[in-house]
């Protein structure tokens, strides 16, 4: 049996060592996880969702496991683009692992300037455009859910930075390949995908929603058959990489996404399930391969025929 | 499992066995671990995250405060609530699981401290025992205020009775103790002992009060609060309290927090029932 699969990929004008990236939002900047993790084992860290300012996020409760998954309402609490770069991009920028930066806004012209200050620190490799938040009111799900839209933040961050664009898409739409198209079409380097579900719990003792919000994320194992048939859909319409997610538990999961399409994989919800899910995921699609003789691990991505 | 042999504490995912797993007051069980790594770097009131059964109705992990911590085991003591303490109260001597720990914030002793008052109610009895043993050890005088719905819900009063120099309870039905609310006995202990610092866990609700009674009378008081944990190192946010240095992660930056900080009322915790 060869152990010597070769596990780099590329995003754009991106090389990782490896598919296998983290979930924004799942694995905070990276140093959460750092005595579980050895980060210069993955792909790429995706850290949370950054904004101009500070965002507070939602009330409390904003977690709920359901079967097979979990609803999150977080709202993509962050301390703002100036404190990020300060402290979690700083102590990044010692680690030896490429680092996209998940991007949020309120308004088209709050995701340019996030984009425009990330573009000037050293030490960012990659922008994720997070147009597919379920989360919050304004901003986030609202610019991933109408092609007009997606098109107009991807154009805006497009003009203000060389870096490899990446437009994290939302599942919460009719048709996904259409926005595909209109993001790519704007000069997005790659699209990830999915974001969370929407969805919801109630608590029949009280009568009332889990989530304190109502409304949240579903993430996890449950969601994947539909990331799956999302990540297909997409790789027929765009000729771009795909970094696909969602439900990702194993090294099989994420040959799947990738025989469905997917050049890179991002595990999210496992994390919380197993600390050192990353790099078990990792482990196992290099095994995955090399069981089946295969040489380099890009020969999965659209592998999978009908 | 991976945890580092080095002199810095380090939170790492350990393999554990149950080594004993009993009933120990009405719908409270008591849970005997062999975790040699996290037995011992854990220090009194910080917790581990437990993954008690694996599959696809466990996703998330279960965060429980180390009751008691001797030699290679740790102790968790547990309240029967839900699919995943039920899961527990029925996995047998030599079940293997894994856990994360040591993890969170625990109590801190200040300089010189004399007297401590321990205030507890219900299962806010499990992160204060290694708590009353340690302060005993260091020849601190302990009172303990103790508080639950009926004398066969009361925890861990043997730890308390031979750490504390008094132990006074309080029972909803007056099975044991006054009748009545543990606040009132927090209260009265206030006023005899003059501790220097007042330790509680237990109902948000009664956390608050007895928060109360101790900053009206200049006592120094830290709070063990609990919150919807999923990662419980500090990445996801799903943990976060209110205080007036803004929102704190109760996985990293708690679980205990210095009462003076903690804005009540804005968010909501998840209660145990009676
Ligand atoms: C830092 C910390 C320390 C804790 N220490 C103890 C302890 O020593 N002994 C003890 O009995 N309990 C403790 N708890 C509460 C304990 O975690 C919950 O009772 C337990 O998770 C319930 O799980 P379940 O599957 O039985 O309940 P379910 O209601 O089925 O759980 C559903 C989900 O809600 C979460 N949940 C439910 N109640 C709570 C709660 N009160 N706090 C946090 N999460 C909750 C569960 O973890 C799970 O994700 C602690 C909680 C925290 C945050
Ligand atoms: C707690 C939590 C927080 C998240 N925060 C973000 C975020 O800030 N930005 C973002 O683009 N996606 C966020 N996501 C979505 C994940 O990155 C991912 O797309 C989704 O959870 C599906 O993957 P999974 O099933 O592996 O978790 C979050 C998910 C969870 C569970
Ligand atoms: S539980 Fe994830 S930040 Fe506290």
């Amino acid at each position: 049996m060869s152990h010597d699969v070769d596990m780099r990929v590329r995003i754009g004008s991106l090389e990782l060592r490896n598919p296998v990236m983290t979930a924004s939002g799942t694995f905070g900047s990276g140093r959460e996880y750092a005595d579980f993790v050895d980060l210069a084992l993955l792909g790429a860290v995706v850290t949370k969702g950054v904004g101009l300012e500070p965002w507070p996020g939602n009330p409390a409760p904003r977690i709920a496991e359901t079967d097979s998954g979990m609803l999150n309402s977080i709202g993509l609490q962050n301390p703002g683009v100036e404190a990020f770069c300060a402290a979690d991009l700083a102590w990044l920028r010692t680690q030896d692992v490429p680092v996209v930066v998940n991007v949020i806004g309120h308004t088209v012209a709050e995701y340019a300037a996030v984009a425009a200050r990330l573009s000037r620190e050293d030490g960012v490799d990659a922008l994720e455009v997070n147009i597919s938040c379920p989360n919050v009111d304004e901003g986030g799900m609202a610019f991933g859910t109408s092609c007009a839209a997606a098109a107009e933040v991807t154009r805006a961050v497009r003009e203000v930075t060389t870096l490899p664009v990446i437009v994290k898409l939302s599942p919460n739409v009719g048709e996904i390949a259409p926005i595909a198209r209109a993001v790519t079409d704007e000069g997005a380097d790659a699209v990830s995908l999915i974001n969370t579900l929407l969805g919801m719990a109630i608590d029949t003792r009280t009568f009332r929603t889990v989530l304190a919000r109502g409304v949240g994320g579903l993430s996890g194992p449950a969601i994947k058959p539909v990331a799956l048939r999302m990540v297909w859909e997409v790789a027929s319409a765009v000729a771009v990489p795909i970094i696909g997610m969602g439900g990702i538990m194993t090294g099989e999961d994420a040959a799947e996404f990738m025989l469905a399409g997917a050049s890179a994989v991002a595990v999210g919800t496992a994390n919380f399930v197993d600390p050192t899910a990353t790099t078990k995921v990792a482990d196992g699609l290099r095994r995955f391969c090399a069981e089946r003789g295969i040489a380099a691990v890009r020969e999965l991505t659209g592998a999978a025929r009908t | 499992m991976s945890c580092a042999q080095d002199m810095t504490p380090r939170r790492c995912l350990e393999r554990v066995s149950l080594m004993a797993n009993e009933r120990v007051a009405e719908g409270v069980g008591l849970a005997v671990f062999a975790a040699p790594g996290v037995a011992r770097d854990i220090r009194s009131g910080q917790f581990v995250h437990l993954r008690i059964a694996e599959g696809a109705s466990f996703i998330l992990r279960r965060p429980f405060s180390v009751h008691r911590a001797a030699g290679d085991r740790i102790e968790v003591l547990y309240q029967v609530l839900g699919v995943g303490t039920r899961a527990l109260s029925l996995a047998e001597r030599g079940a293997e699981m894994d856990l994360i720990g040591p993890l969170g914030t625990g109590w801190s002793i200040p300089e010189g401290v004399a007297h401590a008052l321990l205030v507890c109610g219900g299962l806010g009895a499990a992160p204060l025992g290694m708590l009353a043993e340690e302060l005993a050890g260091r020849g601190v005088a302990v009172s303990v205020a103790q508080g639950a719905p009926t004398a066969e819900r009361l925890v861990a009063r043997e730890l308390f009775s031979a750490a504390a120099r008094r132990h006074e309870i309080a029972t909803d039905d007056g099975s044991a103790g006054q009748r009545g609310f543990v606040t009132l006995r927090s209260e009265a202990l206030m006023d005899a002992d003059a501790p220097d610092v007042v330790y509680t866990c237990g109902p948000e609700p009664m956390q608050r009060i007895v928060a109360a009674q101790a900053a009206r009378r200049g006592i120094a008081c830290q709070v063990s609060l609990e919150r919807l944990m999923a990662c419980g190192v500090g990445a996801c946010l799903s943990c976060v309290v209110s205080t007036v240095h803004g929102q704190r992660r109760a996985c990293v930056d708690g679980p205990v927090f210095d009462a003076a900080e903690i804005l009540w009322d804005r968010d909501e915790s998840p209660e145990h029932e009676g």
